[in-house]
């Protein structure tokens, strides 16, 4: 038994067999794809079909339903579509009205971009009024060049043939004739260039010319320039990233000549598990890498492409990967938030100690000395004058502390102790101030400080200081040995450091006097005090 | 040189001539003006006539009118517009210089 389909041709009911409606259906298909473009495709395909049921209607008679070779009788009196004469695939003309004419740029009449042939093709004018009046606006105003560069953008290229027609609009069929060949000459049966689409004087197309050739000398200096800034991009973005890994990973610094980025910041990432929690260290060393290397990487990409001109579909890709740059920053926003709670309260403690005998000349000599100290990396804020020395085998961290001297403004001596840290509270940070160790003692005349403050092992860095503020009458002179010289270091000028550091040596012969303005060495007095 | 492309290039020129020489006698429906142009073996196929038709009527050459049919959906019959007629008397003039024009050269 063979199963029967209903179909409906142009109103009519027919009964067909299964075989011959699939026949009958790549039929049509093929009838509608001939037509679908054609203008008035619609109605031509409209009446073969009431053909298709009047052919049909007629063989009924023999039949009571379509077989297989009913549909192939009809297709005989109509033919296939490839049997069909080819000239009505040529779209009419007059089927291209204005409003599926559309602005694109012109990829076959261009000087630089097409911008201007587009224009001319969708106004039907010689591109080159347009051409005269974006290099008028140009030079008198400058809008022309942003105009032309937002339109340059805007405006896709006439690339396929469908977009070409809707382009030239009704004067598509004589512009395609009047196209360029692959070798830039003419068609030889259409001999003046601009004949088809705009009618152009000798003159217009004299300066087509003249603007095709300065364009052309435009077009090599824009991609000398773009090859140069691409080529900066490149050179910037990978000594960057060279940089940026030879410092975070292999500690290098020799990439980074920059006095402002001290060496012995190198050791920053060793210090970090003083702050941190050091399981955290090495998640926020490559957080941070990522993040400092994923814009450079940028960098050099598009580089290349503008050295190399291309174009790739990388839209989604830079999307993906700008959603994770900023994602990553979130994270270590996060973990760093998480972290700088504990120093969210600072506490400062202070301790008084009067001199029992007020010394005209006070000796200050060192105790504990950083030179004895064993410790392998040193990270040095020397902006803030803060040294900070890491003992990686004990886990302990040694702070100079700061040494100042103030006029007392009387004939007592005092010495002041300070003592900061930060924590998670104020009890918190006041118990941190409490666990810093730092020893000085007053003997005669003489005071011993330590040069260094330990925080104990295990104890995490929460910003901690010592320093020692002395207060003495005007004019005492104070004899400093070469270590506690250097807890001055923050307070005195560079200058003074270094012409005091000359002469240093283990006993105190480093002479200061105290006067209104602060302390002055006692020679070289030309040196100005900070 | 393909002598059925020739003939098909040559038939192909004159179809759009002879459509409208058949419509020009009375009005007609597709099936007739196929008919004729069969009998004159102009066309082979029928689907080759109906773009032509819209074609045509289209730019205006040609009118129709739909009349009930006994047999099958509804018919559409063509017929000359006055623009079509005018048409017509220049397409008869031209071909009637062109068959002068062939018979000179042939007989010469």
């Amino acid at each position: 038994m063979d199963k029967t389909i209903n179909i409906n041709i142009s109103g009519i009911l027919f009964q067909i067999d299964e075989e011959a409606y699939g026949i009958l259906r790549g039929y049509l298909q093929s009838i509608n794809n001939r037509f679908r473009n054609v203008p008035g495709g619609v109605e031509t395909v409209g009446d073969i079909e009431s053909r298709i049921a009047e052919i049909f209607e007629s063989q009924k008679g023999t039949a009571g339903t379509i077989s297989v070779s009913n549909v192939e009788a009809m297709v005989a009196i109509i033919g296939k579509p490839e049997d069909f004469d080819n000239n009505d695939t040529e779209p009419e003309p007059q089927e291209y009205t204005s409003e599926k004419k559309r602005m694109y740029r012109n990829p076959d009449d261009n000087i630089i971009s097409g911008v201007c042939g587009g224009i001319g093709a969708y106004l039907n004018t010689d591109p080159v009024l347009f051409r005269i009046l974006f290099v008028i606006f140009t030079v008198s105003f400058g809008v022309g060049l942003f105009l032309y560069l937002a339109l340059w953008i805007a405006l896709p290229s006439a690339n396929t043939d469908s977009r070409k027609r809707e382009m030239y609009g009704k004067s598509y069929s004589s512009a395609v004739s009047n196209k360029r060949n692959a070798d830039g000459s003419y068609n030889a049966d259409v001999p003046s260039y601009n004949k088809g689409y705009y009618n152009t004087s000798r003159i217009g197309n004299a300066l087509n010319e003249i603007f095709r050739a300065l364009g052309r000398v435009f077009y090599i200096v824009l991609r000398i320039l773009l090859i140069l800034l691409g080529a900066t991009f490149v050179l910037i973005g990978s000594l960057l990233i060279l940089s940026f890994v030879m410092l975070l990973v292999f500690k290098y610094p020799a990439s980074i000549s920059s006095s402002s980025f001290d060496m012995n910041l190198i050791y920053l990432s060793d210090f970090l598990k003083f702050v941190v929690n050091p399981l955290l260290v090495p998640w926020i060393i490559a957080l941070a890498l990522v993040i400092l290397v994923m814009p450079l990487a940028a960098l050099i990409y598009w580089g290349v492409k503008m050295i190399f001109w291309f174009r790739a579909k990388d839209g989604i890709f830079s999307l993906v990967a700008f959603v994770l740059w900023i994602m990553l920053i979130a994270i270590l926003a996060v973990i760093l938030f998480n972290e700088g709670i504990s120093f969210a309260e600072t506490a400062r403690t202070s301790a008084q100690k009067i001199f029992t005998t007020v010394p005209d000349t006070l000796y200050i000599r060192a105790g504990n000395r950083v030179s004895d100290l064993k410790f392998e990396k040193e990270l040095n804020f020397r902006e803030e004058g803060y040294n900070i020395m890491i003992n990686d085998e004990r886990k302990e961290l040694y702070i100079r502390p700061y040494l100042k001297v103030y006029n007392s403004e009387s004939a007592a001596a005092s010495l002041e102790l300070r003592k900061r840290s930060s924590g998670r509270n104020e009890i918190d940070a006041m118990k941190k101030t409490e666990d810093l160790t730092y020893n000085y003692s007053i003997i005669g005349d003489t005071l011993i400080l330590d040069e260094y403050f330990a925080i104990p092992s295990g104890r995490k860095w929460s910003a901690d200081n010592v320093g020692i503020n002395i207060y003495l009458p005007v004019g005492s002179v104070i004899k400093l040995d070469k270590a506690s010289l250097r807890l001055l270091h923050a307070y005195i000028s560079e200058e003074y450091y270094e012409a005091g550091d000359a002469e240093g040596t283990e006993s105190c012969t480093n002479t200061w006097i105290l006067t209104n303005d602060g302390l002055e060495p006692a020679n070289g007095s030309e040196l100005k005090h900070r | 040189m393909d002598l059925e492309n020739t003939k098909a290039q040559m038939r192909k020129g004159i179809l759009e001539y002879c459509i409208l020489s058949v419509l020009s006698r009375n009005s007609c429906y597709a099936s007739d003006i196929i008919k004729e142009l069969k009998e004159a073996r102009v066309i082979v196929v029928e689907g080759t006539l109906y773009p032509i038709l819209t074609r045509q009527k289209n730019a205006g050459l040609l009118s129709y009118r739909w009349e009930e049919s006994q047999q099958g959906p509804p018919r559409k019959y063509y017929e000359l517009t006055e623009s079509g007629k005018t048409y017509l008397d220049d397409l008869n003039n031209s071909w009637q210089e062109l068959v002068d024009s062939v018979n000179l050269i042939r007989t010469r």
